[in-house]
């Protein structure tokens, strides 16, 4: 009997806790959920005076339209080709860059690297854009870096395949902090008498990475790696429409630039939209299969 | 352990995903934010008298408008006033009992973006002042007001003398049905004369002459490349100022295109009578063959497909190039900048070099800059019309010398404002009399007051030698743009009156296929065309003249002479 009310009791003082949520559950239905109603415009030949209510339904109409644009393909391949190399790169350096620092032992230099490497996420891509422009131009310090060494200046961000490589390799650099500390808590998060008993086995440092440290960070690693699938179709809106030109079209042009000029410029809000629901289409189908590799094959599920 | 760690990160990694979620999010949540203030509370009642153009409401009138603002001109304005605190704004309360309210403000490079996202919402202004697209959107879905009546009897004698001053040309493309949609704001179709401008003392410097033709303005442009043109012993300069903009605004490959007759991106007609698009045409693809050559000479910028027009005025203004293309309005910026960094610095504006002797320049046939119109939901059309009256009245003398930008007037901030279509001309005329005639101040104290008074000034202070209100690049950029004979304005009108000018002769609204593939074939052009200068085969030309024709081209072609056939006024 007394359990049943020291029960009750707990339930109501939980009652002021479970209604501070309602203002967060509230702010997300209206924000977050409810302008998805907006994607019935994919399907209608969206007029704004009409609304979404009396706009004309085409069914599949739009999607027909932007799949036989011709450019759709390549722009398709360059955003699945340079969100790859970004999600696989964005996985493997920071997990590098983590390992390395686990074995520094000195703390205040360890601080001081982590904070840099940290720094440019902070940075918008309006700023960093203008200084990697600047930074590789044919008058820049990386250009006379490339003339000192006795070789032909090079017009970086006119070549489709190295401005692909620093688009990649900017974006790597600038995120790479955040996966970093992820990956540097798990490490701390390992059971240190594993390490102990490593060492009275006789495993030196790297044997310890291998068996150990590797092995107890896996189900992170999977959980970045399933999450970063999602993003398939990302290939970095605002970074590469600040630092394109019409000469790297072909290698840069991506689905969201594309949809940019295609919805904001040409105002076809509808076949935008279209696009947009495509890549949330695709999205939650490599996250959905990601997730089900993950658990067959590491028995890991997030939820 | 594990297991805690990984929740954590799990939270901390969804809280990133929301945050930019929300991020994504954004734009519709505020255009469904701002969707309530559209219908304000229209509580004024009709003046019951005669409509009197400047006549005060008897009761408040709210008109709701959006604004893409610069920072004002005037360095003498307080600083950091907003749009909401235009000194105008309380002068318009006071003389009509109009309120302006802004349902948005941003600056004028968002300005498009944003108010794509309006309109997508249905969620516009009262009145505004849109571009000849977005009034064609408007108009297809019927959200535009009636102004006929509004026009009729609200626009005062001179406004009316300034709109049907081409005989009722341009109103004529605004009405549908017999129903006036707009006020348009046009100017003279000959303000996009393509000129070259060249640094006088660098062709001083080297001994040479001004180029007549394309071929003598390739041998001074190699000069400026190689000869060492500003005599500083470095080889820092080039000769043609270009960007990735061939067909854009300034510093661009028009007035080249121009002198091989050709105009990509305009409408040309054709020996049958029939309008052809000037992008595929084989004068194009001549003049591209020429500015390969330059590209490989280094005659133009090794990197102008990265730069813009800001990055090339950098380039003017810093002495590296000593050659541009551009309209009347060049002196003003940026050669004012470079006359002022370099005192030995003199440019002279010339008619564009051609194949053989000087070129032609394409003209439009309207010049249309933008259309007041107002929502159809709104019940007072007539503010619209009123409030053009209204800043109208400001430019006059009186009010002119009492409105000054230290007290908080920003002219271009204010809207709807509608140019006076031969202001040019007048300036022009009403300057050099006064000059000729030695006079210190000009006689003209209406409308056009303003406009004259300040280029009178900057002449007046530039042939003086005199810099103690303005610099001398500020001064003589009016002086050389607006009133020197062989000055911007001054060349352009000769140019008008030889008749040596081609027309694009489509000026109507958008065609269907232009709104739906539109953006494609731009992209199309400006690749091809500046992989072709940047040193691809010149075959590549045709293969793009046959998927322009294939990606809607065509179309277009058909589409844009029906509307010449019927609608065009020839």
């Amino acid at each position: 009997m007394s359990d049943k009310l020291a029960h009750l009791r707990r339930r109501n003082s939980n009652i002021p806790l479970h209604l501070m949520l309602l203002p967060g559950v509230l702010v997300t239905l209206i924000y977050a959920y409810g302008p998805i109603l907006g994607v019935v415009m994919a399907f209608q030949k969206y007029e704004p005076a009409l609304g979404f209510l009396k706009s004309e339904w085409v069914g599949w109409e739009n999607f027909e339209y932007v799949f036989n644009l011709p450019d759709f393909n390549q722009v398709l391949w360059n955003t699945v080709l340079i969100a790859s190399l970004k999600i696989v790169f964005s996985l493997m350096v920071p997990l590098l860059l983590a390992l390395l620092l686990n074995e520094v032992t000195k703390n205040w230099f360890k601080r001081i690297i982590q904070t840099s490497i940290f720094l440019p996420f902070f940075l918008s891509w309006a700023v960093l854009g203008g200084v990697i422009l600047e930074l590789f131009s044919l008058n820049g310090p990386i250009n006379s870096l490339v003339s000192s060494l006795g070789l032909e200046p090079t017009m970086f961000m006119g070549n489709n395949s190295w401005f692909r490589a620093i688009i990649i390799g900017s974006d790597v650099w600038k995120g790479m902090g955040y996966n970093m500390i992820i990956f540097l808590a798990a490490i701390t998060g390992i059971n240190a008498s594993l390490y102990e008993a490593a060492e009275v086995d006789g495993a030196g440092r790297w044997k310890q990475m291998v068996h150990i440290t590797l092995p107890g960070m896996m189900p992170i690693i999977i959980l970045i790696g399933t999450l970063s699938l999602g993003g398939i179709l990302n290939a970095g809106f605002d970074q590469i429409l600040i630092m394109y030109n019409p000469i790297v079209y072909e290698g840069a042009d991506v689905i969201d630039t594309f949809t940019y000029r295609l919805g904001l410029f040409s105002q076809q809000f509808a076949p935008a939209t279209a696009v947009g629901l495509f890549k949330s289409g695709i999205s939650l189908a490599l996250v959905s299969l990601s997730y089900y590799l993950a658990y067959k094959f590491s028995n890991y599920r997030i939820f | 352990m594990i297991k805690k760690v990984v929740s954590s990160v799990l939270i901390s990694t969804l809280l990133a995903a929301s945050l930019a979620a929300c991020g994504s999010s954004n734009e519709n949540a505020s255009n469904s934010n701002a969707a309530t203030p559209t219908n304000q509370s229209h509580d004024a009642n009709e003046p019951a008298a005669a409509p009197d153009p400047l006549g005060k409401y008897e009761q408040p009138v709210t008109v709701t408008e959006v604004i893409g603002y610069r920072p004002p001109e005037d360095a003498g304005t307080p600083k950091g006033i907003t749009p909401e605190q235009n000194a105008y704004l309380k002068d318009l309360k006071e003389a009509m009992n109009i309120e302006i309210k802004y349902l948005w403000a941003v600056p004028s490079e968002q300005f498009e973006q944003k108010f794509s996202l309006a309109l997508a919402t249905g969620d516009l202004p009262d009145v505004m002042q849109v571009d000849t697209k977005t009034f064609e959107k408007l108009k297809k879905q019927d959200m535009l007001a009636d102004m006929t009546d509004a026009y009729n009897n609200y626009a005062t004698p001179e406004l009316k003398e300034w709109i049907e001053s081409d005989g009722g040309f341009t109103l004529k493309t605004v009405t549908s049905e017999g129903k006036i949609l707009g006020i348009p704001s046009f100017e003279d179709p000959y303000m996009s004369t393509q000129l070259i401008w060249i640094r006088k003392d660098w062709l001083k410097n080297l001994n040479l002459e001004a180029p007549k033709t394309i071929d003598e303005l390739e041998k001074v442009a190699e000069a400026f490349v190689n000869n060492d043109p500003d005599k500083n012993g470095k080889d820092d300069t080039y000769g043609i100022a270009m960007q990735k903009a061939l067909i854009g605004w300034g510093f661009d490959a028009r007035g080249l295109f121009n002198g091989f007759g050709s105009a990509p991106k305009s409408w040309l007609k054709g020996a049958d009578g029939k309008l052809a698009a000037g992008e595929i045409q084989p004068e194009a693809k001549e003049a591209l063959a020429k500015l390969q050559s330059w590209y490989q000479k280094g005659i133009i910028d090794q990197e102008f497909a990265l730069k813009d027009e800001t990055k090339m005025s950098e380039d003017i203004t810093a002495g590296k190039v000593g050659i541009t293309y551009g309209e009347w309005w060049v002196p003003n910026w940026p050669l004012n900048l470079n006359m002022d960094k370099d005192p030995n610095a003199e440019w002279e504006a010339y008619q564009i070099p051609g194949l053989n002797g000087p070129g032609k320049s394409l003209v439009g046939k309207l010049r249309l800059n933008s259309i007041t119109v107002v929502n159809k939901k709104f019940e007072h059309p007539e503010a619209a019309v009123k409030m053009i009256n209204f800043y109208n009245l400001m430019l006059n003398k009186e009010n002119f010398e009492k409105n000054k930008a230290e007290d908080g007037y920003v002219y271009n901030w204010f809207q709807p404002r509608i140019y006076q279509p031969n202001l040019f001309d007048v300036i022009y005329d009403e300057v050099n009399k006064a000059i000729a005639a030695n006079q210190d101040e000009i006689p003209v104290t209406d409308s056009s007051y303003r406009g004259i008074n300040d280029v009178f000034l900057a002449t007046k202070a530039f042939l003086a030698g005199d810099t103690s209100t303005r610099s001398k690049g500020t001064n003589w950029g009016l002086y050389a743009s607006r009133a020197a004979e062989n000055g911007g304005w001054g060349l352009t009108r000769k140019i008008r009156e030889s008749g040596q000018v081609f027309f694009n002769e489509f000026y109507g609204l958008p065609t269907p296929t232009q709104l739906d593939k539109g953006s494609q074939l731009d992209k199309l052009i400006d690749e091809t065309y500046i992989k072709i200068i940047m040193g691809d085969s010149l075959s590549e030309f045709d293969k793009f003249v046959s998927s322009w024709k294939k990606l809607g081209g065509d179309d277009i072609t058909n589409e844009v002479n029906e509307w010449y056939e019927k609608e065009a006024v020839k």
